[in-house]
C-alpha cells in the first residue's frame, strides 16, 4: 500500500504561505479537523462565497452537521475583520477574545480560526498594521484557548511581502524564512527569537522588532532564544539599539556561545546575553 | 613625562630585541625594566614562562614589574590588539607618562602562522601610536628562522642592542606600504586534498550550514560556533563586496578546520583590515575584525583566482614537513 505523506499541520498560530489554493485547503482542513476533534469551534475565514468555502472544505468529518450545529462557521472577512481592510491591532485582538469567550460559552474548549487574510496585507500600510496585529494576537493565543492559521496567497503578495507577516508567527511554512520572532508566554514580559539572524534578514528583523513593539519590564527587553540558531553583530547591534530607544536593556537568553561573544568584542551596552 | 630612550618621542616607540643568548637579553631587559619601575611607569613583561623565569631572577626581589601570561595574550592578533588598547588606555587614564611592555611571541607562532604575526607587527606601529607607549619585542636569533628575522626587520623602526644602543631599522616599512603588500600564505597541507565540501556563490546560511557539517564532532562546539560566525561574515563580505563567483571550501581533519572563502574582487582596501575595526565604519571592516577575533589563523591573499581568506579553527600549526598524504586526507562530507 502507497501512501502520500503529508507535511504535519502544527497547531497554535501558523503561517501558511501557499501557491497552491488545493494544498492550501488540503492544510486548512486538517487544521480545522484537530480543533473540531479537540471540542473547539472552528471558523473559516476567506473571500469566496459560503458555497465555494463549503466546497473547499469537503473532506472535513461530519462537514454537515458541523457547519448546522455551529461547530463549524464559514465566515465572510467584512464580519471577522474591518471592512475597509484596515485591521486595528488592538480591536482585532478585542474582537476574537470576544469570539473565544462566545465559543466557551456555547460549550467548546476554544476557537480556531483559518483566515486567508492575502486581502488584509496587500498594500505597505495594511501590511504594516497586520503585521503589528500578528504579534499582538500572538500573545493572546498564549494566554487563551484560540488559535488561528493565517493564510497568504504568495503568488499575490510576493515572498518579501509574506515574510513580514511570517517571521511573526511561531510556526510556518514560508519557503527560505530563516527567523521568527513570536510570543514566548502569556504576558508581555518576554518574546522568543528563533531560527538565523543575519545580514539577508536584518531589515526584516528590524521592522519586525517595530512592529513587535515589544515592552521593557523593570528596564529589561526580554528575548528567549532557545531555538535560535544563529545571531550576527549587526542584529545584537541593532537589539542594543531598539532596547536603548526604549530606556531598557535587551536580555537575551541563549546557549549559543557565540551571542555573549560578540556582545563582549563589541562592548555592547543596550544587550546582555544570560546562558539558557 | 616620557623617559629614557623615548623620552623625546611622540606616540609609540617600537624596538625589536634581537637576542643571541640569554645574556644578551637580560642585558636589554633588565635596564629597561628596572628604568621603569624607578620613573614610576607602568612596567610589563608579556614573556613565556621560561623566559619570565629567567627575568624574574635577574630582577631584584619585590620590583614592581607586571608579568602577564604571554600565551594567553597572543592568542590571535586582533584579539592582542584589542587586549592591549584596553591595558594602554586605562593607564593613560591614570595620567601615566609612558608604559613600559617588552614581549615575546611562542616559537610555534614564528612557523607556519607567522603571517599573521608579522602584519600584527606591523600593524600596532599605527595601532598602539596614540598611546606614549615604549616597547620591545624579543626574537631569539638561535631559533627564528630567517625569514621572521627579515619581517622583524621591516616591521619595527628600530633595535634595541645589548650596549645599550637604539639602533634605527633601515629596512623598517611604514604599515599602510607593509600591510597593503600581498602575503601566500604556507599552503596547508589540507588544501591538497579535496575538500569535504565546496559550493559557488553559497548564501551566509548556506556556507554555515556546510561548516557544521564538515566540522561537526571534530572540533570542541565552541570551536566550531566561532569558525562559522567568521565563515558568515566572510561570505557575507564577498558576496556583498567582492565579485562573482565567490567559491566556499572546507577541509576537515581531526585537530582542525580549514575554511577557503575566495572572489573575484580584490579585497579590503584598508590596509588594517581584520586587525582593528574599520576606522571608518568602512565595508565589511567589523566582520572581517570579528574573524580575526574568532579563528586559530586568518590569512588572507591575491592570486589569479581572486582574493581568497583562509580560516582555520583548531590546532592551526601543521606540518609542513613530507607528512604522509593519507594521513592528510580530508574525509569525505558527511551532509
Amino acid at each position: 500500500m502507497i501512501t502520500e505523506e503529508r507535511p504535519a499541520v502544527p497547531h497554535g498560530h501558523v503561517c501558511w504561505s501557499y501557491d497552491d489554493s488545493a494544498a492550501f485547503d488540503d492544510a486548512a482542513r486538517r487544521y480545522l479537523s484537530a480543533g473540531l476533534a479537540a471540542g473547539e469551534q472552528g471558523w473559516y475565514v476567506g473571500p469566496d462565497p459560503a458555497e465555494v468555502a463549503r466546497e473547499r472544505l469537503a473532506g472535513l468529518p461530519d462537514l454537515d452537521g458541523a457547519l448546522r450545529r455551529g461547530d463549524l462557521r464559514i465566515v465572510p472577512p467584512w464580519s471577522a475583520y474591518p471592512p475597509d481592510g484596515l485591521v486595528d491591532p488592538v480591536g482585532q485582538v478585542r474582537a476574537y477574545a470576544t469570539a473565544t469567550d462566545a465559543a466557551l460559552a456555547a460549550g467548546h474548549t476554544g476557537l480556531r480560526v483559518v483566515a486567508d487574510a492575502t486581502g488584509l496585507a496587500a498594500t505597505p500600510a495594511q501590511r504594516d498594521r497586520f503585521a503589528r496585529y500578528e504579534h499582538r494576537v500572538d500573545r493572546f493565543m498564549r494566554a487563551r484557548p484560540f488559535s488561528a492559521m493565517c493564510a497568504y496567497d504568495r503568488l499575490r503578495l510576493g515572498d518579501p511581502a509574506v515574510a513580514e507577516l511570517a517571521c511573526l508567527h511561531p510556526y510556518t511554512n514560508a519557503p527560505g524564512l530563516l527567523f521568527r520572532l513570536s510570543a514566548c508566554g502569556p504576558g508581555d514580559d518576554c518574546a522568543e527569537l528563533a531560527g538565523e539572524l543575519d545580514p539577508s534578514n536584518h531589515e526584516l528583523f528590524a521592522a519586525a522588532l517595530e512592529r513587535a513593539e515589544l515592552r521593557p519590564v523593570d528596564g529589561e527587553l526580554r528575548l528567549c532564544g532557545p531555538r535560535l540558531r544563529y545571531i550576527d553583530h549587526r542584529s545584537l547591534t541593532h537589539l542594543a539599539r531598539y532596547a536603548t530607544a526604549r530606556g531598557a536593556v535587551a536580555v537575551l537568553r541563549t546557549s549559543l556561545p557565540t551571542a555573549s561573544r560578540l556582545v563582549e568584542l563589541l562592548a555592547l551596552a543596550g544587550v546582555r546575553v544570560e546562558a539558557a | 613625562m616620557r623617559t629614557g630612550a623615548a623620552s623625546d618621542h611622540q606616540g609609540y616607540f617600537h624596538e625589536a630585541v634581537c637576542y643571541g643568548s640569554d645574556e644578551e637579553l637580560l642585558a636589554i631587559t633588565v635596564p629597561f625594566l628596572r628604568d621603569g619601575v624607578a620613573a614610576g611607569e607602568p612596567t610589563i613583561v608579556a614573556f613565556g614562562a621560561e623566559h619570565a623565569a629567567l627575568v624574574r631572577s635577574a630582577l631584584p626581589a619585590a620590583t614592581a614589574v607586571e608579568f602577564l601570561s604571554g600565551g594567553d595574550l597572543y592568542a590571535r592578533p586582533a584579539a592582542a590588539i584589542r587586549a592591549y588598547r584596553a591595558l594602554l588606555a586605562t593607564h593613560v587614564a591614570r595620567g601615566v607618562g609612558q608604559i613600559r611592555i617588552i614581549g615575546e611571541l611562542s616559537p610555534a607562532m614564528l612557523g607556519v602562522t607567522w603571517d599573521w604575526w608579522a602584519r600584527y607587527e606591523s600593524a600596532i606601529n599605527h595601532a598602539y601610536d596614540e598611546f606614549p607607549l615604549w616597547s620591545m619585542c624579543a626574537y631569539d636569533t638561535r631559533t627564528a628562522p630567517p625569514e621572521v628575522l627579515t619581517e622583524v626587520a621591516r616591521t619595527h623602526p628600530r633595535y634595541a642592542t645589548a650596549d645599550g644602543r637604539h639602533v634605527p631599522s633601515e629596512h623598517y616599512v611604514e604599515p599602510e606600504v607593509y600591510l597593503a603588500e600581498n602575503r601566500l600564505p604556507v599552503p596547508d597541507p589540507l588544501q591538497l586534498t579535496p575538500p569535504a565540501v565546496e559550493l559557488a556563490d553559497p548564501t551566509a546560511a548556506e556556507a554555515r550550514r556546510a561548516v557544521y557539517a564538515a566540522a561537526g564532532g571534530r572540533l570542541p562546539l565552541e570551536q566550531v560556533e566561532d569558525l562559522v560566525v567568521a565563515v558568515s561574515e566572510t561570505v557575507t563580505n564577498a558576496v556583498r563586496y567582492g565579485r562573482p563567483v565567490v567559491c566556499l571550501r572546507v577541509w576537515a581533519c581531526d585537530d582542525r578546520v580549514v575554511v577557503s572563502v575566495t572572489d573575484r574582487g580584490a579585497g579590503p582596501t584598508d590596509p588594517f583590515a581584520g586587525l582593528l575595526p574599520a576606522r571608518d565604519g568602512g565595508p565589511g571592516g567589523l566582520g572581517l575584525w570579528i574573524t580575526h577575533q574568532s579563528c586559530s589563523h586568518v590569512a588572507h591573499y591575491r592570486d589569479v583566482d581572486g582574493f581568497t581568506i583562509r580560516l582555520t579553527a583548531g590546532d592551526p600549526h601543521f606540518r609542513t614537513d613530507a607528512a604522509p598524504r593519507a594521513e592528510l586526507t580530508a574525509s569525505p562530507a558527511t551532509g
